[in-house]
């Protein structure tokens, strides 16, 4: 995927949590987006995912200008699949409709379609048995693992993870941080915001360290955790990786 | 979600229902064997047509005022998030006004000053919606709607904005985040407080006599001016709104089973 992303700028308020950032990448695979909390990941994927437009700066994604009409940006998200730290299903709904609901509502398919697609995925992430179950009757790893069934269930140009395991215990981080690399593997354009350096370094093939609303550097993650160019970006890796 | 809390030993449990059931036979035993009149059971039932009639106008009225407050409380709850500052202000200001008023001035004013002017009158007969019936349930209908309006709108903004984002996230337009993700969890959080507000109006049906409607309460009322009835006219009474209310919450009850699940 190609990202062109000019002068962002995001504020809420009078925080600017992106504060002209630019970043252009070509022909990535699978873009991490690292550095500390509050530094304007989230921010950044929301306005790459469509889920809100950017104040001022302009961003093109695989050549689709993401504007700031509501329109657009539905269209947009309709192609792509999101999955949050936290909060992702439908609390109401059993893990195999959170699937098949969005098939049906947003990509027309029939409610057979539907949940022959929901108990492929379901299948392919191990969770048949559970299926059936409410959100709450699930593990948090299970949880986030029925979230990325739903968010790639449409088959999405890019599937948007922002800190996907965040919420999860080392365990169930590893299950998740797994399924994640075997879709990568498997040719799924993936942007992704995350805090697992190792994980990041081995599956991502570009890296952009964002702070304080901007991208302080970013490149092949093999050169950029090896030999940091910036000072910022030297001091959090060694801060982060201390005990890794 | 209240969680049941453990079981209580049952022998004590016996032991306790039945200190409570002593206690009530008790007092109702001590308040009847106070009551110095005579039963005169012939007189109410003399009367069980009019009681009848009553009933059935309160069912008629409880019924078309529980759709009509519903239509309300929408049109309420939408006037509140619409983008246009000038109608929410409006349906603002209506649902404060018409909380703040006692049922009883509402009906009064809403009868003597709205429904009986004789330009109105004429126009509603016209629609065949001109009797004391209908302008009793539109009454009720616009109490009830500002009292269900908030009670759905607390519901509504109580779902977390993660829901919101997650709904948006797997493409829902405006509508379908409301339609498969917001209102249903609403919509369960709010269904106990729906349900009282639902028995509550039932109950104030009965202030609609004030302006002559023939509901339950003023035969009752009738019968006991009539035949000094006293206890005899307001015991049916009392079973004939149970009979309507205890269903109305066995129904909301059976509701929140069937939608339960947690956060």
């Amino acid at each position: 995927m190609d990202i062109d992303a000019q002068r962002l700028t995001r504020r809420y308020g009078a925080l600017a949590a992106l504060d002209g950032l630019s970043l252009e990448v070509e022909r990535v695979k699978v873009l991490a987006l690292i550095g500390p909390s509050g530094g304007g990941k989230s921010t950044l994927l929301r306005v790459l995912g469509g889920l809100e437009g950017a104040d001022e700066g302009e961003v093109s994604i695989n050549g689709t200008v993401l504007s700031a009409d509501e329109r657009q940006l539905l269209a947009w998200r309709r192609r792509n699949g999101f999955l949050f730290q936290q909060f992702n299903l439908f609390p109401h709904l059993t893990a195999r409709r959170n699937i098949t609901l969005p098939l049906e509502k947003v990509h027309g398919r029939t409610a057979a379609e539907a949940e022959r697609v929901a108990d492929e995925s379901l299948e392919r992430f191990g969770l048949t048995a559970h299926g059936h179950k409410l959100p709450a009757q699930l593990s948090g790893g299970q949880q986030q693992r029925v979230g990325l069934a739903r968010a790639i269930a449409s088959g999405p140009e890019i599937l948007i993870l922002d800190e996907p395991t965040s919420a999860l215990d080392p365990e169930m981080t590893a299950e998740v941080l797994e399924l994640i690399g075997e879709l990568a593997a498997g040719g799924q354009d993936i942007i992704l915001s995350t805090h697992e350096m190792g994980f990041a370094r081995a599956v991502a093939g570009h890296v952009a360290f964002i702070a304080a609303g901007k991208v302080a550097e970013h490149g092949p993650s093999g050169e950029l955790f090896a030999a940091p160019k910036e000072e910022m970006t030297r001091r959090f890796l060694s801060k982060v990786m201390r005990f890794a | 979600m209240a969680r049941r809390s453990e079981r209580a030993p049952l022998g004590l449990d016996l032991l306790l229902g039945l200190v409570l059931a002593a206690m009530v036979c008790a007092l109702f035993w001590w308040v009847f064997s106070n009551l110095d009149t005579a039963w005169g059971w012939s007189r109410a039932w003399d009367f069980r047509q009019s009681l009848w009639r009553g009933w059935l106008v309160t069912l008629e009225l409880s019924a078309g005022a529980l759709a009509g407050s519903c239509v309300v409380a929408g049109l309420l709850v939408a006037g509140q998030r619409t983008r246009y500052r000038s109608l929410r202000w409006f349906s603002r200001a209506f649902v404060e006004l018409v909380r703040g008023m006692p049922l009883l001035t509402l009906v009064l004013i809403g009868y003597y000053v709205v429904f009986a002017q004789s330009q109105v009158a004429g126009l509603l007969d016209r629609f065949g919606v001109g009797s004391k019936l209908w302008t009793g349930a539109a009454l009720l209908s616009v109490f009830t709607g500002a009292y269900l309006s908030e009670i759905l709108r607390g519901g509504l903004e109580s779902i977390p904005q993660g829901q919101i984002d997650s709904a948006r996230a797997v493409g829902f337009d405006r509508f379908q985040v409301f339609r498969w993700v917001v209102m249903p969890q609403a919509l369960r959080r709010v269904l106990p407080a729906l349900a009282g507000q639902f028995v509550s109006l039932v109950k104030d049906s009965s202030l609609l006599s004030v302006i002559g409607v023939q509901e339950f309460t003023a035969q009752a009322r009738a019968f006991n001016s009539a035949t000094y009835g006293g206890i005899e006219a307001f015991l049916p009474l009392a079973a004939g709104y149970l009979l309507l209310t205890l269903p109305l919450a066995g129904v909301a009850h059976a509701m929140e089973r069937h939608f339960r699940y947690q956060m």
